[in-house]
């Protein structure tokens, strides 16, 4: 066999010019054995640290390297040999990024001749890649550039059945005798099988921009450029056999491997000479010793010392300092922060103040979080105050300074429905189908069912259609391929050498961010340390609120001072009464609160695991609910599961625990359930996943357990693939669950308020969070030109009643709204108007001269209802607007107020009615204080026997119901097999509906077109949660139009009739009913 | 079913049926959304220019009322429809009055297939709210001289002024609903807030203001007719009066800068029946010497009958013809001029279609690289005329059925040593490639079928000369397999 190395492979992080991944090009040189295999992408190394691991498991010699496309010269190969040559590579390219827009590269040949970065391509190989027409141009550049490079540069040919082969070759070869150039072969690789050419023609379209049909001279004639056997490569260089040869002497040259980037931290600096590991042994005792005012745990000493220990073998001291200071500097700063995920495995990581779970409560498994065994760095993900992280990040900036700090890249990839609008365009299908078919077809699911034909046959296309079969066949062999990269959401690399030495920079799109070109996994893969500066908005909202009350109520509250296991908190909690509340607000978790009835902090860590696709998936809910309520008896499948399942009764809930089974009871070694943990959670999907299956299964099985038990664990497992949430992080969590629950609790104007002002966050919209604020006793007062500020305020009131667990203090704040809550409404405007109030406005011009208040501001305010406190109603003030002269016209008039030029008749406008004052309300603040829609309208339903959502409670299970209301979230949750929930909301509550597949069949339009939804259906009740399953369903969305006509709402007869075509239908229906939140 | 058209890069409906106005759709709406209200929605591309032709073409049918027709200007998308304006002023009484006159226009309009109100007033203001906003049950409201506008607006909403939707809605937003509830409202306060045009129309509505309304214009009409005084019969007479008819209509062309396409030469015999001879020109043209000759291959089927009293020549279809100076010896620039002129004649003689022009196509596969096309059919922008940077060459003549022949080559992909065709050996003194193209995957679904012997197949050409000299292009069909005989095609000779 010939020896040979593929020194041309285009993989597909060249955007849509490779047609493969670098697993399968890896794989498939392995499978040829090739001496080596290089990747030569255009301008960048993307794609190099995957090349890099599919080579190790294939164990084939990777020649990393890069191809560079110059503006003005021809293309070389470039292949570093050693590590300060990679690095100046690296400088190369991100030089030409840094001058170009995102995504594109900006090199000139004299970047490579004369440049000081690349230093004339000193201790790389290059390889010259003749351009299409050899004219005298190339001939005159090669001696130019031989003037200034004169080793290990040599001239590449292929042999790619052109047709002109042969005489090409050979005048190349002339050619490099004439410069004394080496010749070697490559083969131009753009696929690893020949088999990839259909799909390198779509890719081409894709970047051209054009579709199959019109391709032509831009497609490939052929599709040779795959890997090809080093014989066969013989076989078409049979003349030259050096330039096979010379593939194998650059392969035994390069021998640079990216494993050499591993790590050299940067090292804060430290006091007094000591190491970083003394430094961060001090920093956790004392730290310990804040924690525990009275006296460390003995079972928290051991653990810091085997922490400490293990820290030091493996040398990530200065890792944790720097993660220390970060959050350091964040608490200077008054900013919230908490670290999550597996860190929270970490006692020195709570003494160090980044996690606040705390040891003595949680058993912490610290190998999740660093391990000798698996050789790969700690990951510690640090969450901040949304609206505040970026100081944070430029603190990292400045500190470390732009060239050792950058934020990781994602690697955004083809999923099947946007491969599918792409592909559907290159082969011609229309616009309209694309559409469509892309907004019917099930992406989520398998292909099976993604072929339904008879979803394709719904918008009226032919399953059968040859081209529709194939565009579904290539999104299928697209999926997956990167298409651009994007930056991560605060994935940060620090290193102690240049960054740009390790991996080239691109701009990012937002200005002033850079973006390395390596993304989380392959970070991890090169065991690169990095710290993820995440943005939580919960965490904004809880700095807010603690604002808030230490202004009104003098009271300094902190993550760390709340009072803990409070009564009051959990009896509230049991209620499912969490709207706003950290993670448990959404439907499903609110429904899960009073089954769990949480009373302590570990039962909050349970419930927010619990409803999760894991446990759902793994059907592991159930059981363990009625463990916990008696019903069932706590028992474990074998007694060797005691220990792992002790905590939740026997039934697994957290990832770890999943994890363990492996080992305990499927006979996996620990590396090996690391391996499936990853084949779950990351590399999306690659197919591993059934391996281990049956292994897990038939370990399973063979150590005496019940099959069904088996696949249930099994299922779980692969429902954890979906998020994953081990135990620590779901800890992590509950604390922020209890400190929200707690603020909500006790000081719910501020809670509401802090809530309104961190918006957009969490599950609910304003108009919820207000409503659910005054069904608490919170008194919410309208946005006012005269008193609110941009964002929401607390102002005193004199008496509000105080409701459970309000105190009579805290009871005595009531909400203003800011101008936030308006629609449309800029916050410099906003401010001009706050500055510029002094005593107040007393009329409408005052805003105009005093605080510069545009029109557009001015009449935004007026829709809004904000001049109020001057008397006039929103149709008075928008008439005062309208009135407003736009610029004066003479300067002689500048000097008089707009309203003294000349005395206007006055005009007498209809009134308003409440229903209009609501409608109104509604368009300009998505929420109205004064009535809700459904309480105007409801002699209508009333008439037609139709419920209140409140009344529900008192209805016995499987009656027959009817109610309506405004539809507030619509979710088809994947674990629930089509089933569509619904929620609604009238002037007493709001009410679960479900919809079951065959009525979403009939009432499709209705469930997803209504703003208004009636339904008729049968009541079920589980604990005290109610839902009614609907049987018919009605759009009252035009009823709505009765806030606005003149007409008292008719009763009408529901059932069966059409639409009153009398009825002035509401032009901005769409407008004034918020969108609900739907399927997210 | 909905038309679409697409706005701001999305998709909005255009306008819609009955059954999707039922199934909750409405105009404006975005095709997403209409999809998620019916997701079998039958989906047309709006096409405004057939849309504008068709009510053209509506007006001219209305011009049988009045001769005063006019396409409402404020009509259309989203505007409660389109609409056309008709002065019935004096007109009414050839129909049987007002009522009669609008049912006939009513009943005309639903057998064509339209679904169509009328409103009649003294103002077109008027007319135009009644039409539009009065006619829910009923489809014609009419308007009696003896009652005011005034009174019957009052209570139709403010969007029957014709007013722009900001306006409105803004009006709204004042609690002003109605037309009547802007009739008493101090002016000045209504204008400064909302602009003159809120008055305008108003004052046009209840016509205290004049409109004017600007008729359709007439297609200027390229026509020259001859009446005889005695009728003609014989094919001189016939031939002349064409003579005379064609120079004056070239005269009237070169003044209006247009060029026939088609020309219609009328005949109308004594007893009332008419021959015609029609021609048509690939380019724009106004030589009465050529178009002469044309008509004259044709003059000859022509039988006068009885005799014919009236020739007319139209040109019913012209495009726009530069004027073109001559050069000094008077003609016009004859570059191209014999080829159009051959061309038009084959036209006339052969039928249009069966003249053709060859284009190139961006294709690799030899048999695909040209096409043909009507030769009077517009040049494609999109043409290419590039090939590929590195391409080897092509044969100057390329069969349209390869030619098996039987080769004798080295395996895998060496070039042909000795060939035979035509029961002549030709021994290859000089030979390259191969060249390989792969087939044209995407043709795959059997629409454009390959012709055997071309099968879509991996092919490898080579470029032979044989001993005599003589160059050929010959393939092999297929990747070489051990198991078969390889089989070889002669596709073109270079020389």
């Amino acid at each position: 066999m010939t020896a040979y190395a593929e020194l041309q492979v285009t993989s597909n992080y060249s955007f849509l010019r490779g047609a493969s991944h670098a697993h399968e090009l890896a794989l498939q040189a392995a499978v040829l054995g090739h001496k080596a295999i290089a990747i030569t992408d255009r301008n960048t190394l993307a794609g190099a640290a995957r090349m890099h691991v599919a080579c190790k498991q294939h164990d084939i010699q990777l020649i990393v390297g890069a191809r560079l496309d110059l503006r003005d010269g021809p293309s070389f190969l470039c292949f570093p040999t050693d590590r300060a040559a990679y690095g100046r590579l690296s400088q190369l390219l991100t030089l030409g990024k840094r001058r170009a827009e995102k995504g594109d590269c900006e090199l000139f040949l004299d970047d490579i001749l004369e440049g000081e970065i690349f230093a004339a391509g000193a201790g790389q190989v290059l390889v010259l890649i003749p351009p299409e027409t050899l004219d005298s141009t190339f001939r005159e550049t090669i001696f130019v550039i031989r003037n200034k490079i004169k080793n290990n540069i040599y001239l590449s040919v292929n042999y790619i059945y052109f047709g002109d082969d042969n005489p090409r070759i050979s005048a190349i070869s002339e050619l490099a005798e004439e410069t004394s150039l080496p010749l070697v072969a490559t083969n131009d690789a753009h696929a690893h099988i020949a088999g990839r050419r259909i799909l390198q023609d779509v890719l081409t379209c894709i970047r051209e921009h054009c579709t199959i049909h019109e391709a032509g001279f831009r497609l490939y004639a052929n599709g040779e450029r795959h890997l090809k056997p080093g014989d066969e490569m013989a076989r078409l260089f049979s003349a030259y056999p050096e330039a096979i040869e010379n593939t194998v002497r650059i392969a035994e040259k390069c021998r640079f491997n990216l494993e050499e980037l591993r790590y050299e931290y940067p090292v804060d600096p430290v006091p007094d000479g000591r190491t970083p590991q003394d430094e961060l042994t001090r920093l956790s005792w004392e730290g310990a010793e804040i924690r525990y005012p009275d006296g460390v745990p003995e079972k928290v000493k051991g653990q810091i010392d085997y922490e400490l220990k293990l820290i030091d073998e493996l040398g990530y001291a200065p890792y944790f300092l720097t993660i220390h200071d970060i959050v350091r500097f964040a608490r200077s700063r008054e900013i919230l922060c908490q670290g999550r995920g597996s860190a929270a495995n970490s006692s020195v990581c709570y003494m160090l103040g980044i996690t606040e779970v705390n040891p003595a409560e949680i058993d912490l498994l610290f190998e999740r979080f660093v391990s000798t065994e698996r050789d790969e760095p700690p990951d510690i993900d640090v969450d901040f105050e949304h609206e505040r992280r970026e100081e944070v990040i430029q603190y990292i900036y400045e500190k470390y300074g732009r060239h050792r700090a950058g934020l990781t890249a994602t690697h955004i990839t083809y999923r099947s429905k946007s491969a599918f609008r792409e592909i559907g365009k290159v082969m011609g299908l229309t616009e309209d189908s694309i559409q469509a078919l892309s907004s019917s077809v099930a992406w989520g699911k398998p292909t099976k069912d993604r072929r339904d034909p008879e979803r394709i046959r719904e918008v009226g296309l032919d399953p059968d259609d040859p081209t529709l079969q194939m565009v579904f066949e290539l999104s299928e062999q697209i999926a997956g391929f990167p298409r651009h990269l994007s930056q991560h959401t605060g994935g940060f690399v620090i290193t102690s050498s240049p960054l740009d030495t390790v991996v080239p920079i691109e701009n990012a799109a937002m200005e002033d961010r850079t973006v390395i070109e390596w993304d989380k996994n392959d970070l991890d893969a090169l065991g690169i340390l990095k710290v993820d500066i995440l943005a939580l908005g919960m965490l904004t909202c809880v700095r807010k609120a603690f604002e808030f009350i230490e202004k009104h109520h003098g009271r300094k509250l902190t993550l760390a001072n709340i009072p803990q296991g409070d009564e009051q908190t959990y009896d509230m909690l049991c209620e499912g009464d969490s709207v706003g509340v950290f993670q448990v607000e959404s439907r499903a978790q609110m429904n899960m609160l009073p089954r769990l009835r949480p009373r302590t902090f570990y039962d909050l860590v349970i419930e927010v695991a619990i409803v999760r696709p894991g446990p759902i998936q793994g059907d592991m809910v159930h059981p363990y609910l009625r463990r916990r309520d008696g019903k069932e008896e706590v028992e474990y499948p074998k007694e060797e599961l005691r220990a792992v399942l002790e905590k939740t009764m026997g039934v697994p809930l957290f990832q770890e625990q999943a994890m363990k089974i492996a080992i305990v009871a499927a006979g996996f070694t620990p590396s090996e359930a690391d391996g499936l943990r990853r084949a779950m959670a990351t590399f999306r999907r690659n197919g591993t996943l059934p391996l281990y299956r049956e292994r897990f299964i038939n370990g399973m099985i063979e150590n005496g357990y019940t099959p069904d038990f088996s696949e249930r664990c099994f299922k779980q497992i692969e429902g954890f693939s979906d998020y994953g949430f081990p135990e620590s992080h779901a800890a992590s969590f509950a604390l922020l669950v209890y400190v929200s629950s707690w603020l909500k609790c006790h000081y719910p104007a501020a809670f509401a308020a802090a809530l309104l002002n961190s918006q957009p966050m969490g599950f609910y919209k304003p108009a919820q969070i207000v409503r659910d604020a005054r069904d608490h006793g919170v008194e919410v007062r309208p946005v006012d030109v005269n008193d609110s500020d941009w964002d929401c305020t607390l102002e005193m009131t004199l008496a509000s009643p105080s409701t459970r667990w309000r105190s009579d203090e805290e009871s005595r704040t009531a909400i203003r709204l800011g101008f936030r809550q308006i629609k449309g409404m800029r916050e410099d405007a906003a401010d001009a108007i706050v500055d510029a109030r002094e005593r107040g406005y007393a009329a409408v011009p005052d805003l105009k001269q005093r605080a510069g208040a545009q029109r557009g501001v001015l009449e935004r305010l007026a829709r809004a209802d904000a001049f109020q406190s001057m008397g006039l109603d929103r149709r008075q003030a928008l008439w005062a607007v309208k009135g407003l002269q736009d610029a004066p016209a003479l300067s002689l008039f500048t000097d008089l107020p707009d309203h003294e030029l000349r005395p206007e008749p006055a005009v007498a406008l209809p009134e308003m009615h409440l229903g209009e004052q609501v409608a109104d309300d509604y368009l300009a603040l998505k929420m109205s204080l004064k009535a809700h829609p459904m309480e105007l309208l409801r002699p209508c339903f009333d008439a037609e026997k139709q419920l209140r959502c409140e009344d529900l409670i008192n209805v016995p299970v499987d009656s027959t119901v009817r109610l309506s209301g405004l539809v507030l979230i619509r979710q088809r949750p994947g674990s629930a097999k089509g089933v569509i929930f619904v929620t609604i909301e009238d002037e007493t509550g709001v009410a679960n509906l479900i919809v079951w597949p065959h009525r979403m069949d009939r009432y499709r339009r209705t469930v997803l077109g209504s703003h208004l939804l009636g339904v008729e259906g049968k009541l079920q009740r589980e604990g005290i949660v109610t839902h009614v399953v609907a049987d018919r369903l009605f759009d009252f969305s035009y009823r709505l139009g009765y806030l606005t006509s003149d007409e008292a709402p008719l009763p009408e007869l529901m059932l069966g009739r059409n639409v009153p075509s009398h009825l002035p239908t509401m032009p901005n229906l769409r407008r004034m009913i918020p969108r609900s939140r739907d399927f997210q | 079913m909905v038309t679409i058209i697409t706005v701001h890069g999305g998709q909005r409906i255009a306008s819609l049926n009955r059954a999707a106005r039922q199934a909750g759709i409405s105009a404006g709406q975005s095709l997403a959304d209409a999809r998620a209200l019916y997701p079998a929605l039958a989906v047309q591309q709006a096409d405004p220019i057939a849309d504008a032709k068709a009510l053209n073409a509506l007006a001219r049918a209305a011009e049988r009322y009045t001769p005063w027709v006019a396409i409402d200007p404020d009509g259309g998308l989203y505007r409660g429809g389109a609409g056309l304006w008709l002065d019935i002023s004096g007109c009414a009484h050839l129909f049987g009055g007002e009522d009669a006159l609008l049912d006939d226009l009513l009943t005309r309009c639903a057998h064509a297939g339209y679904q169509a109100r009328a409103g009649l007033a003294g103002t077109p203001g008027a007319a135009w709210a009644l039409a539009r906003l009065e006619t829910k049950e009923t489809l014609a409201a009419i308007l009696p001289p003896g009652i005011r506008a005034s009174k019957r607006l009052s209570p139709l909403p403010l969007a029957g002024l014709r007013l722009e939707a900001g306006i409105v809605e803004g009006l709204e937003r004042m609690g002003l609903r109605r037309i009547g509830e802007i009739y008493n409202l101090p002016r000045a306060p209504l204008v400064k807030r909302f602009g003159m045009e809120i008055t305008r129309r108003l004052d046009q509505a209840l016509g205290t203001q004049e409109e004017s309304l600007s008729p359709r214009r007439p297609v200027p009409a390229y026509m020259t007719r001859r009446a005889f005084a005695e009728p003609i019969g014989r094919a001189e007479d016939i031939d002349a009066a064409l003579v005379h008819l064609l120079d004056p209509l070239c005269d009237m062309l070169e003044k209006a800068g247009q060029g026939v396409r088609r020309l219609v030469f009328s005949l109308y015999r004594v007893d009332d029946t008419v021959a015609r001879i029609v021609i048509g020109v690939s380019r724009p043209n106004r030589d009465p010497a050529h178009l002469h000759r044309l008509f004259r291959e044709k003059l000859t089927e022509v039988d006068p009958g009885f005799g014919i009293e009236v020739a007319v020549l139209t040109a019913p279809l012209t495009n726009p013809l530069a004027l073109k100076q001559p050069d000094i010896s008077g003609q016009q620039s004859a570059k191209t001029k014999p080829v159009n002129e051959l061309v038009d004649v084959l036209a006339g003689r052969l039928g249009p279609a069966a003249v053709n022009r060859l284009l190139p196509v961006a294709s690799h596969l030899p048999e695909r690289a040209c096409r043909t096309a009507p030769v009077d059919s517009a040049p494609d922008k999109k043409q290419d005329w590039q090939k590929p940077v590195r391409q080897p060459p092509r044969p100057l003549q390329l069969l349209i059925q390869p030619l098996p022949i039987d080769v004798m080559a080295p395996v895998p992909d060496g070039p042909p040593v000795l060939f035979r065709w035509r029961r002549r050996q030709h021994k290859v003194s000089k030979a390259e490639g191969p060249e390989r193209i792969s087939p044209e995957w995407w043709h795959g679904d059997g629409r454009a079928p390959y012709t055997p012997p071309l099968s879509p197949d991996i092919r490898d050409y080579y470029r032979v000369e044989d001993d005599d000299g003589a160059r050929f292009w010959v393939y092999r069909e297929g990747l070489y397999r051990p198991d078969r005989l390889p089989a070889w095609y002669l596709h073109g000779f270079f020389a």
